[in-house]
């Protein structure tokens, strides 16, 4: 069966050309990605405006045509579309037809989808609930919010209750309440064992969520690795912001736990190792004085993001140096 | 679950033009038009059942071809733009299924347009004593069976070109097939060498939309052979089904950028 696979999207050496306008002149926009995405993992698709992220989605929901290369899902050539009934898509800024309501669309997609009749009914009623429209379930789509819309765009995706969901920029838009729901549900979708596939360019949503992250710039993957190799390099470190903190105990944090501290008076930012937050916190709060702000550092992606950027500018210009990362797999 | 998906897509493209304002606008206007037969009627002493029927059935040839090409040139190409074929295709639907199933719903939409029409009209014609009998009833069926041509080339053209381009190509088409005969005959007639092919070749290609015309015989109370109905028919299914067929082809080599 299809879904046994183990890597459930394989995408090798996609090649992507278009011809803008009637001329015979070709535009390449991939140039021979490749990288893959293991079951039940969330994966982080990163890169810059216009690097080749909804070109290479696209490919992988049949909506272009690779030039060159295969793409696979689930074991099946992308171009084929029965495996797609285990497969969900939210496509970025999500538009219906919005003369249906909340509750038709969902019945359409799962009629579409193949969910069988008996169970269509309660399946779409659970969406609903799921993603907070069963109130406006019987108004149009065009009455709609930004954010109702894209919740009844996740709902679309997971209305046949598929294996792997497809999501391209599914933040974008959200207000911050909006982004922890999409948040908290795209933890839920791995907690039950679906493979998330996801397409951003906002770096902090892939370090709180993804499992694994590919960059790509200018249409080349630049960087394919896991996320907590990314800071077990290292190991991650966190910012504490303290108030009225003792001179003695913020000695011992200094010394005991190798924090750095900066600024003076009565607030004071300790910066520390991941692994000793808990025991710091516990000494700051035992001798009196307030922790602000737990705030951990999340800038290995972004270093390497730009990395990535400055490697495709070098390459561009020319000077032909190899790009290097530290990550796993840079190509 | 191939019909399935292509009578869901049927269903709600039926359920969109009933949604639609605008198509509802154009059905007063075909009903009025209609109505003005009966004004138009008034202004002969003799004949009047019969340009009572005439302005009444050229208004609802008119504004069912009118209804087919608008809403059909726009039929994939908005799908496209507004994006909502994204979240289609990405379902287990193939683009053939959603070709025909967007092609099914708005043949029934015109369909059942003409259905109204059908009613408005034999409302007139009852109300003023104009006669009704079997052959407009063939008339209407052709009418449909024109619709089943017309709305097959709007679809063609709206899978690989603009609404603008679509529109014009398929009146284009919708002109010259009423012509067709008369091209063909302007060839046989014709003395330069090179015109007879290009005449033949055109008549070849082009639907003969005057097969689906039996306006003249149903007004006139002329007979209408079975077998002409029979054949109009086969050929309308036939030439619907070759536009399809290329229509698929085109659609399913395209990119959604």
């Amino acid at each position: 069966m299809a879904s046994e696979v183990s890597e459930v999207v394989r995408v090798d050496g996609v090649v992507k050309d278009f011809r803008p306008g009637f001329g015979l002149r070709v535009k390449r926009v991939l140039h021979g990605i490749s990288f893959d995405v293991k079951r039940g993992e969330i994966f982080g698709f990163v890169g810059p405006n216009g690097a080749g992220k909804t070109t290479t989605l696209k490919i992988l929901m049949g909506l272009i045509r690779a030039s060159d290369g295969r793409a696979e899902i689930l074991g099946s050539d992308v171009r084929e579309t029965d495996f797609r009934k285990h497969v969900g898509f939210l496509p970025e800024n999500p538009y219906f037809y919005d003369f249906l309501t909340g509750r038709e669309i969902l019945r359409f997609y799962a009629k579409l989808s193949g969910v069988p009749a008996a169970s269509r009914e309660a399946r779409v009623e659970t969406l609903l609930e799921w993603v907070g429209l069963a109130d406006a379930a019987d108004a149009r789509l065009r009455t709609y919010s930004k954010g109702m819309l894209q919740r009844t765009g996740i709902a679309q995706a997971l209305v046949h209750d598929p294996d792997v969901i497809f999501l391209d920029e599914p933040m974008s838009g959200l207000d911050p309440i909006g982004r922890m729901e999409i948040r908290n549900l795209i933890l839920r979708l791995r907690g039950e064992g679906k493979t998330v596939f996801m397409n951003t360019h906002i770096l902090s949503d892939v370090e709180m969520l993804c499992d694994r992250v590919a960059v790509i710039v200018h249409g080349r993957i630049r960087y394919e690795g896991r996320i907590e190799s990314l800071a077990s390099e290292d190991g991650r470190m966190s910012e504490l912001v303290v108030a009225g903190i003792a001179p003695d105990i913020a000695q011992r944090v200094e010394e005991e736990m190798q924090g750095e501290l900066r600024g003076h008076g009565e607030r004071i930012a300790i910066r520390i190792r991941e692994k000793d937050v808990g025991d710091a916190l516990q000494l700051v709060l035992s001798s009196g004085a307030d922790v602000l702000s737990v705030t951990p550092e999340r800038a290995k992606l972004e270093d390497i993001f730009m990395t990535a950027v400055e490697a495709d500018q070098r390459d561009a210009a020319g000077d032909g140096a190899a790009t290097e990362t530290g990550g796993e797999a840079v190509r | 679950m191939i019909f399935v998906r292509i009578w869901t897509l049927a269903q709600n493209t039926v359920r969109e033009a009933i949604r639609n304002r605008l198509l509802y606008t154009l059905l007063f206007f075909a009903i009025a038009l209609i109505g003005t037969g009966v004004l138009v009627s008034t202004l002969s002493y003799v004949e009047s059942d019969r340009i009572l029927q005439d302005v009444g059935l050229a208004a609802i040839r008119l504004m069912s071809v009118g209804i087919a090409i608008f809403v059909g040139v726009g039929l994939i190409h908005g799908e496209v733009e507004r994006r909502t074929i994204y979240t289609i295709l990405s379902k287990p639907v193939s683009r053939v299924e959603f070709l025909l199933g967007k092609y099914i719903g708005l043949v029934l939409t015109t369909w059942m347009m003409l259905g109204v029409m059908g009613v408005a009209f034999a409302c007139v014609s009852l109300a003023t004593g104009a006669p009704l009998d079997s052959g407009h009833l063939a008339c209407f069926f052709l009418i449909g069976m024109e619709l089943v041509v017309m709305v097959a080339t709007a679809t063609l053209f709206s899978a690989f070109t603009t609404p603008m381009l679509a529109s014009l190509f398929t009146v284009g088409v919708y002109l010259l097939g009423h012509l067709s005969r008369d091209l063909r005959l302007l060839g046989e007639q014709s003395d330069a060498g090179a015109i007879k092919p290009v005449v033949s070749f055109l008549f070849e290609v082009l639907p003969d939309l005057e097969s689906f015309n039996v306006t003249i015989a149903a007004v006139h109370q002329l007979p209408i052979p079975t077998g002409e109905v029979l054949w109009a028919t086969a050929y309308g299914l036939g030439y619907a089904t070759l536009l399809l067929f290329l229509a698929s082809y085109l659609f399913a080599r395209r990119d959604f950028r």
